[in-house]
């Protein structure tokens, strides 16, 4: 941090905060709200000489609330830049002032109440999203009494609690007394790997945490007793294994099989826990004087406002989507938003670390060069068709139209910041928007050219090349069989998949018709696919408002590594096939040429 | 938009069942049955002009 503090070529914001950002890659514009410190930090020597005179006393945040801090205070002791700050909450007063004792206690005058919050704003090229994580809160395990219990505390107070520059100067007691414990109890998988009160992932830190954790004890406290209950341990990580054994051999006792119920003696304060063994497939008891809670990760609570400052998109877990798991770790899906640390997944310091040194990497990367190669799938607008009607501006999942509605001006695309799913292409109500690759007539031509024949032994599917065409291949290769009346039109995106794709599809005797893509976390174009929904809702209205089965037009979410669904699913389809009759086609053609006609009308 | 509860039916297998819709967040459906994707929303249909018109 002091590093980064020094450095001519970083600006460090504190106490700010993003409000806005436009632009695309290379060209962002930022605005943000830069709140007041009261405390000139150029001036401040961070002596203290106001922290003795401040007479308001709070919980301190970065000890867990296990000490207290003033109303003037430094976050954390090694904080940059090194200079206190007023929580103007906690102040006793500043319009008029009430107390004033830091301002005559300041030798350098350093203490400023008029000072006010600040907007500033400023150009960037590429942005680098490392806004980290939050802990799960175990006060909804009631079973566990966090919050009930005194000796019942998380991992990480037990940080705070062991740290030699927290509130007990690194000497481990129990909250309760201020007693050294004899035996402590570690509870693993707290949020974490749950259906019920918490998250379903792993939080990936917390074993070899708890392993640590163990292992500080043991070389400080020898005869203290160190249980720890876990479902099963990972320790995968280089030198993980040597450590988790080290721990065992110091006499840390590992039982597979979290308790159920914590109960506390009111006499002692020291805990009971019920637990099942499933080793030994037996019901215990155990008695602990303190038991740490061995607390999960999670996103970060203002995720959404991030998400929607840069368009980007989250997994079902809630942290952010990567563009490539594999092939692009670190970036986001929109152009030039890079990604470190945990608002990507619970990962530890190592992996942190090496993700910012990867992520500065490739920002570093595009900015050096000055310019930027771009996908040839981009859209175009046809201004003679533009009515500025800006659904296109609406639908992109990349903010990367413009229009203005007051001027009607045509749509302008800015194609640096376009991905080319096509969403715009399908949504525009005239026509006006036009795919470079991927064209309508050439998907068009591919949907006549697959039903000239036979058509009604045939399904028409349209799989996105990201996750369903992949599904597809996955099948191939797994060697699945399904049956051989599926025709399979490859697009970027489901959301290229218009309206009038389908229509023509069942126009030129198609029996069944699929549209597929990626699931809904996993989309690559951020959330297109929920346009795609959006849109086959509707078809299935238009449908049956004209007497075609919406039965027909099927949807389906396939990932790559779905082969199995990708057969089943086809041939779940050719079952329903079999069922359309030549007179339903006859019927849908029919109806649909009469529409038609009417339209040109 | 308000989220809203409708009947919703997999038009793989038929199943009915009543669940929350929300226009501006849509989520990923999946039958509860089958699993199939294709889960048709059953909203009531919105009033014509027409039958806007007929008032009384």
């Amino acid at each position: 941090m002091s590093d980064v503090g020094r450095h001519p070529n970083i600006t460090l914001l504190t106490l700010s905060e993003v409000t806005d950002i436009k632009g695309y890659v290379g060209n962002f514009h930022v605005r943000v709200h830069r709140k007041a410190r009261y405390v000139d930090e150029k001036e401040c020597t961070a002596c203290g000489e106001c922290v003795k005179v401040c007479p308001v006393t709070k919980a301190d945040e970065f000890n867990t609330g296990l000490s207290t801090r003033r109303a003037i205070y430094q976050p954390f002791p090694q904080a940059v830049p090194s200079a206190y700050v007023v929580n103007m909450d906690d102040c006793l007063g500043w319009l008029p002032i009430a107390c004033g004792k830091c301002i005559d206690a300041c030798e350098k005058k350093c203490i400023n109440f008029d000072a006010a919050d600040e907007d500033i704003e400023f150009d960037v090229g590429t942005i680098v999203v490392a806004t980290g994580l939050d802990v799960f809160d175990p006060s909804v395990l009631e079973e566990y009494g966090y919050g009930r219990f005194e000796n019942v505390i998380t991992s990480l107070e037990f940080e705070r609690l062991i740290s030699s520059g927290g509130p007990t100067k690194g000497h481990f007691i129990r909250p309760s007394d201020r007693k050294e414990p004899k035996t402590v109890a570690f509870i693993q998988c707290i949020g974490s790997r749950t259906e019920t009160k918490g998250h379903p992932y792993c939080s990936n830190i917390c074993c070899m945490n708890t392993v640590k954790d163990t292992l500080l004890i043991k070389d400080h406290y020898p005869d203290v007793q160190c249980k720890v209950f876990y479902i099963d341990i990972r320790a995968f990580g280089k030198g993980f294994e040597d450590l988790y054994k080290r721990s065992r051999e110091n006499g840390v006792q590992y039982i597979r099989g979290l308790p159920g119920l914590i109960e506390e003696n009111p006499q002692t304060r020291s805990l009971n826990l019920t637990f099942e063994d499933t080793s030994a497939s037996e019901v215990q008891t155990c008695t602990a004087d303190m038991v740490i809670l061995s607390v999960g990760l999670e996103p970060r609570r203002d995720t959404d406002a991030i998400k929607k400052l840069l368009s980007l998109s989250l997994t079902k877990d809630g942290f952010f989507m990567e563009s490539h798991p594999k092939l692009q770790p670190v970036d986001a899906p929109t152009k030039g938003v890079f990604f470190a640390g945990c608002a990507e997944s619970p990962k530890d310091v190592k992996d942190s670390v090496t993700q910012a040194g990867a992520a500065a990497a490739r920002a570093n990367r595009l900015m050096a060069k000055g310019k930027i190669h771009i996908e040839a799938i981009t859209s175009s607008v046809l201004e003679d068709a533009c009515k500025s009607c800006a659904r296109c501006e609406k639908v992109c999942p990349y903010h990367a139209i413009e229009v203005d509605k007051d001027k009607k001006a045509p749509a302008v695309v800015v194609e640096a910041a376009c991905a080319g799913c096509g969403t715009c292409a399908s949504e525009c109500p005239f026509d006006a928007i036009k795919m470079r690759h991927f064209t309508d007539q050439q998907i068009e031509a591919q949907i006549d050219v697959l039903l000239t024949e036979n058509p009604r032994d045939k399904i028409l599917a349209f799989a996105c090349n990201w996750c369903s065409y992949a599904g597809g291949d996955n099948a191939g290769v797994s060697r699945l069989q399904y049956p051989a009346s599926v025709r399979l039109i490859r697009t970027m995106c489901s959301g290229r998949v218009s309206e009038d794709f389908v229509l023509r599809g069942f126009q030129r005797g198609a029996p069944i018709v699929l549209v597929s893509g990626c699931h809904f976390a996993d989309c690559h174009y951020i959330n297109a696919n929920r346009w795609t929904q959006r849109r086959v809702e509707k078809l299935w209205d238009k449908l049956e408002n004209s007497g075609i089965r919406p039965e027909r037009l099927q949807l389906e979410w396939i990932s790559a590594a779905e082969g199995e669904k990708f057969a089943r699913v086809m041939t779940e389809l050719d079952q329903m096939r079999k069922k359309v009759t030549q007179e339903e086609i006859e019927q849908t053609i029919k109806v649909l040429s009469e529409g038609k006609k009417r339209k040109a009308v | 938009m308000a989220v809203e509860t409708v009947k919703y039916r997999c038009l793989r297998c038929g199943y009915e069942y009543a669940g929350e819709y929300d226009a501006d967040n849509p989520e990923e459906r999946a039958c509860p049955k089958c699993s199939s994707n294709s889960v048709r929303p059953l909203r009531a249909k919105k009033k014509s002009k027409d039958e806007k018109g007929q008032k009384g």
